[in-house]
């Protein structure tokens, strides 16, 4: 039963998708553009090209996988709420954390795409000088991180069931993940305090393993190595997820008292 | 006959921070029994749509209980199971996804139901075909009529063939003929044996269509039963049943003032004022109302038995 919710939450994300094509604005358009701006501001308005250029192409990429996934876990249930469809799915007998999963796979797959895409355009228009050592290992280490931020967003989704200020949220946590995930900067650049924050994301450890698949030389995040990155990211994905269906029990339940899951 | 649902002391009351707490459902106790079209009656606000959200599991009771099914309503453990074998149909515009089309919607709620994929194509055919959307099944929701959305709702309600079926208001907004067609889908749901909970707010519809029902006003039930004994109800009453040329309201704002008066009707057919109103004390002098009409034109006067309308206004008191 679950599987079959999941599935259906990823094809009526993907057929919702392709409906509309509104959502390739926030899914594709914006996160290449803001990443566009990332390359030109490293080239410090010269070439683009070189390590650090290289850094704000990655990092360009998981800008755009994190914004797709955010902004697919946080429109997920408000849009529901806005259509009227989240009671009826509410009361269908399925939990929907496992709708949110089958979305948030799909927004996985979109975020991949756009990451492609950035890394692409990089490459063929400004000759970035992406030189991938080993296209396996990189594709993992992307689909990983992109898996990564979705366990994030699936959790923030939950919190979306409480209130209909889902907008308002996902802009103010746009850019705190994003930078404490160490895809802007490095995070041994990053305040001390907020290093443990950082390490406790399940996407830093992901987006250390894409450094490490792609810069040549690459000496790990606080030296850690690609084993401890992909157990790290894999077990804080875990997490998330498993956090993603308990706090989803609780808000379901908490809707139902407050008789809230109608207002919108 | 073992009712299928057993509600005791239901209330249900919402609290706004800041606000004083209100009282949805104030401790309403009633039965349906298998096979019944049990309706929900009363004006807005009475409490009818909080009652079906609680016994759809879609609203947790603050107080009192109920089983349907045989299942607690408030029970996690069972929560899920109860879900799989009743469905709402809610009327209006929202509820479904409107860029797709009829039939993706459907799929999408039946793979949550847990329908078999190899099901599903000969189920969506079955059902668009039942609410007369067969041709529109790949159409997008968002070009639907209003008619054609409500019936998506019955179609889409039916998608895990719900042992019971509450129908909120299913026949608000839609024109006369699109009415009927619902009212007949209704019926023919019930000879299929489903029991139906039907809320609604047009008396015509109550009494053509359920079996049994309780009148609510204001949270609490005042008035349950058959059509027959409802109206039994107020048999003490009379209702004087009087048509003028012109609009009779100047001698009609004599009652607000009159405790044992209330205006049943009021409105206008062809061109002539239609007017209804009901004595509580079963007063049934004519003639006295007939002096007070007389500068209205009278067409016609006499006295008339007493509606489910008539029953449904001195019930609620009018409140609507």
């Amino acid at each position: 039963m679950s599987a079959r919710a999941v599935s259906a939450g990823f094809k009526q994300q993907a057929v919702q998708f392709f409906a509309d094509p509104q959502w390739i604005i926030p899914s594709l358009i914006s996160p290449f553009l803001l990443s566009m701006v990332m390359i030109f501001l490293s080239s410090g308005g010269t070439s683009i090209e070189g390590p650090v250029v290289l850094q704000a192409v990655l990092g360009g990429g998981v800008l755009g996988m994190w914004a797709n996934s955010l902004f697919s876990s946080s429109t997920s249930v408000s849009f529901d709420r806005i259509n009227g469809t989240f009671e009826p799915m509410l009361g269908s007998g399925t939990r929907i954390i496992y709708v949110l999963i089958g979305r948030s796979l799909w927004s996985t797959l979109i975020g991949l795409l756009n990451a492609f895409i950035v890394f692409a355009i990089a490459e063929v228009m400004f000759g970035a000088g992406l030189n991938v050592q080993n296209p396996l290992l990189f594709f993992l280490a992307l689909l990983m991180a992109m898996l990564s931020l979705s366990s994030v967003g699936l959790l923030i989704s939950t919190l979306f069931v409480l209130t209909r200020k889902g907008g308002t949220i996902s802009s103010v946590l746009e850019y705190p993940i994003y930078v404490m995930s160490g895809a802007l900067v490095p995070i041994s650049m990053l305040p001390a305090w907020m290093q443990p924050a950082s390490l406790a994301l399940a996407p830093t450890w992901g987006v250390d393993a894409i450094k490490y698949s792609a810069l040549e030389g690459y000496g790990g995040m606080l030296g850690m190595s690609l084993i401890t990155d992909v157990l790290m990211c894999v077990a804080l994905s875990i997490v998330f997820i498993f956090s993603a269906y308990v706090v989803m029990l609780y808000v379901e339940r908490k809707v139902l008292i407050d008789g809230t899951a109608t207002r919108y | 006959m073992k009712p299928v649902i057993e509600v005791k002391d239901l209330v249900r009351e919402f609290s706004t921070r800041g606000r004083p707490t209100k009282t949805a459902v104030g401790g309403i106790s009633f039965d349906v029994r298998q096979g019944e079209i049990f309706g929900l009656l009363g004006p807005n606000g009475a409490g009818k749509t909080t009652t079906i959200k609680m016994l759809s599991t879609l609203l947790i009771p603050t107080s009192g209980s109920a089983r349907v099914l045989g299942y607690d309503i408030d029970d996690d453990r069972t929560v899920m199971e109860l879900r799989k074998r009743i469905n709402v149909v809610s009327g209006g515009d929202r509820g479904l996804y409107y860029r797709l089309s009829a039939k993706q919607n459907l799929e999408f709620f039946a793979d949550l139901y847990g329908i078999p994929k190899r099901e599903q194509p000969e189920m969506c055919q079955k059902l668009l075909g039942m609410v007369g959307l067969l041709k529109a099944a790949d159409i997008k929701v968002e070009d639907f009529s209003r008619g054609m959305k409500q019936r998506l709702h019955i179609a889409r309600a039916l998608v895990n063939d719900p042992e019971l079926l509450f129908m909120d208001e299913p026949t608000i907004g839609l024109d006369p003929e699109i009415s009927r067609s619902v009212r007949s889908m209704i019926r023919d749901l019930s000879g299929s044996g489903k029991t139906i909970i039907l809320t609604t707010h047009y008396m015509y519809e109550a009494e053509e269509l359920c079996d049994r029902m309780v009148i609510l006003s204001k949270g609490r039930i005042v008035g349950r039963g058959t059509v027959g004994e409802i109206k039994d109800m107020v048999s003490d009453s009379s209702v004087i049943h009087i048509v003028t040329d012109r609009d009779p309201s100047e001698a009609l704002g004599g009652f607000v003032s009159d405790p044992d008066m209330t205006v049943v009707s009021s409105r206008t057919v062809g061109g002539r004022y239609d007017t209804r109103f009901a004595s509580a004390s079963g007063k049934t002098d004519i003639r006295s109302h007939e002096d007070m009409f007389r500068p209205f034109g009278i067409r016609l006067i006499g006295l008339d038995e007493p509606t489910l309308e008539d029953a449904y206004i001195r019930l609620t008191g009018g409140d609507e």
